[in-house]
């Protein structure tokens, strides 16, 4: 578009230059004709003072001039009328001016040099004289006419193809001027469109480069579909770069979190295990050290006996816990009658607390789940153990399973010392065990962290109650369908 | 068998939650004297503000209040900031952590019956008391 803009102001300027040339043409021609014309004029006098000459004189050598003008005639006539020959009404002119110069030279002068040369006298008369005056200032007249004539059309001519050279030139150089707007404006528009965006990606490359991951280029709505495909990828690399950055930075903190987590844990294990790990060697060194009773040997051995016993349970626990945590633990899932799991546990550990009584509540239906019923036994023990240790005082131990809206329900209340209330938010965390310790209440403070991965593991929840006398712990499974 | 001092049996108070350590620090320490014992810190406090024993034996994983917390109450208080302590604990870099917090001797779990009695006669003899 701008290319033919720019070739239509050239072909435009061509054109002015052209016209101005062919008005000089014109112009140059114009002279020419009034110089002929002039001549040719010229010729008419010679011819008429030749003869005037010889007619006053009928000296013969003062016809010399009509002699040489009227050999001269045919020529200059011929190449005043080839000239004057640009339009018709020219040549009509042209032609009128030359009939009557015909006119009178072949009409009144010849005959007038035949008369002379007969009767000398004849030709001197009035009559003769007016008559050829007459004629010449005809002629005259039709040169000037003809002349006033050339002129002003040439002049007409001149003007008009200035006119048209100023036209074209002024059309010319607006049409260059637009052009040159045109092209400052294209070279606007790709500085905008294109150089600007590119620069823009090119300083988004040299921020991200530099590590700042959150770059993001601003949309480009003027810049051409290259441009925005440019922009567009940009950002999607940043923002693909950004969220791996991101992953990997929350892979790390996991990492280090777990990594803490672990090096905790091994902490803990060892200050656990310490414990009864004093007694024993503390009471084998007494042993060993000092003089002792037969009673007293046989309490110390006891209580080596329990502590070496309690480290073992220790390292079990610890080891399921790991297992646990690090999604080890094998379940296996077959159909399991919570009911009977529940009565066997009942049964094991009622014979071990003289000062508890434990109250089972079962239905004669099964209470079917899919699970691992050594784990789901474990569970239960845990609960059954921590009510007969958490009342020391004795008293009845409700335990109970049954159907519930899709869930088998299994609860345990003691009427124990119950969990105090800052305890009660992290009672399923590692090693809390409270005031236990003080009480003379033995445990890993893992028992119930245990049991809540577990009963997890089987799709089920864990969860207690304890209102200053006692606690109620119960766990949910979904209920087998159709086992 | 070190000899036992002549005078009135000095008063040695136990604070540690495991019943069977508590037992152990008696037999380690010996018969020549008096014992006290706490569960926990809170009854350890109210117990040396009552008897101002001459030597403390402080465990630092206690239920409620801990050891430390405990130090440093003693520490602040008058007539038991000169007390001696010796502190006892399973965790395994608390060493450091206890003798700033004021304590004069620092013995690991597990422990030895001979070193935890070295301990205690080395105490009250910085202190003047043997």
């Amino acid at each position: 578009m701008l290319a033919l803009l720019v070739a239509a102001a050239f072909g435009v300027l061509v054109y002015a230059v052209t016209t101005l040339d062919d008005a000089t043409k014109r112009e140059r021609h114009a002279k020419a004709v009034t110089a002929q014309t002039l001549q040719l004029e010229k010729l008419v006098l010679d011819l008429d003072t030749g003869l005037r000459g010889y007619v006053l004189t009928g000296k013969r050598d003062l016809l010399e001039p009509w002699t040489s003008a009227r050999a001269a005639l045919p020529a200059k006539r011929d190449a005043f009328l080839d000239l004057a020959s640009t339009s018709p009404g020219e040549r009509e002119r042209a032609r009128t001016l030359v009939d009557e110069i015909q006119q009178y030279v072949a009409g009144y002068a010849e005959p007038v040099v035949q008369i002379t040369e007969t009767n000398p006298a004849a030709s001197r008369t009035d009559i003769v004289r007016l008559e050829g005056a007459r004629e010449l200032a005809d002629i005259r007249a039709g040169f000037a006419s003809f002349l006033d004539k050339e002129n002003t059309l040439a002049a007409a001519r001149t003007s008009a193809a200035q006119r048209r050279s100023e036209l074209a030139i002024i059309t010319a150089v607006s049409g260059l001027v637009a052009s040159a707007l045109l092209i400052i404006g294209f070279g606007l528009y790709l500085a905008r469109s294109i150089a600007r965006p590119v620069r823009e990606v090119a300083d988004g490359a040299a921020r991200l480069a530099g590590g700042d991951l959150t770059t993001r280029l601003d949309p480009q709505p003027h810049g051409v579909g290259e441009v925005e495909e440019l922009t567009d990828a940009f950002n999607q690399m940043a923002q693909r770069l950004e969220a791996s950055r991101r992953e990997l930075e929350d892979q790390n903190e996991r990492l280090r979190e777990s990594e803490r987590a672990k090096s905790e844990l091994v902490s803990v294990v060892a200050h656990e295990l310490r414990t009864p790990l004093a007694s024993v060697i503390g009471f084998t060194s007494v042993l060993l050290q000092r003089d002792v009773t037969a009673d007293q040997r046989r309490e110390y051995l006891g209580i080596i006996e329990a502590q070496a016993r309690r480290l073992g349970a220790l390292v079990n626990d610890f080891l399921d816990v790991q297992r646990l945590e690090e999604g080890k633990l094998s379940i296996s899932k077959e159909l399991v009658d919570m009911g009977s799991v529940v009565r066997e546990q009942t049964d094991l550990f009622a014979g071990q607390s003289p000062k508890h009584l434990l109250d089972v509540s079962l239905p004669k239906t099964p209470l079917p789940v899919h699970g691992d019923s050594n784990r789901l036994a474990q569970v239960v023990a845990n609960l059954l153990s921590n009510a007969i240790k958490y009342s020391p005082q004795g008293g009845v131990v409700h335990v109970e399973g049954r159907r519930k809206n899709g869930v088998i329900r299994v609860s345990v209340q003691d009427e124990g010392v119950g969990i105090p209330k800052e305890l009660q938010r992290e009672i399923f965390g590692k090693f809390v065990r409270g005031h236990a310790t003080a009480a003379g209440i033995e445990g890993s403070g893992l028992g119930l962290a245990i049991s809540r991965s577990l009963v997890e593991a089987h799709g089920g929840s864990i969860d207690f109650e304890s209102n200053g006398r006692g606690s109620t712990f119960w766990f949910e499974i979904p209920t087998a369908t159709n086992g | 068998m070190s000899a036992q001092p002549e005078t009135a049996a000095k008063t040695v108070l136990i604070c540690e939650d495991d019943a069977n350590l508590r037992t152990l620090v008696r037999l380690a320490l010996g018969d020549g004297y008096r014992y006290y014992e706490a569960p926990d810190g809170t009854s350890a406090l109210e117990l040396a503000r009552r008897i101002h024993p001459n030597v403390i034996v402080l465990d630092l994983m206690l239920p409620g209040r801990s050891g430390l917390d405990i130090l440093g109450e003693l520490r602040a208080d008058d007539s038991l900031a000169k007390t001696p302590v010796i502190v006892m604990s399973a965790w395994a870099h608390s060493d450091e952590a206890a003798v700033k917090a004021g304590a004069d001797r620092f013995v690991p779990k597990p422990f030895d019956p001979d070193e935890l009695r070295d301990a205690v006669l080395a105490v009250l003899e910085d202190d003047g008391q043997v």
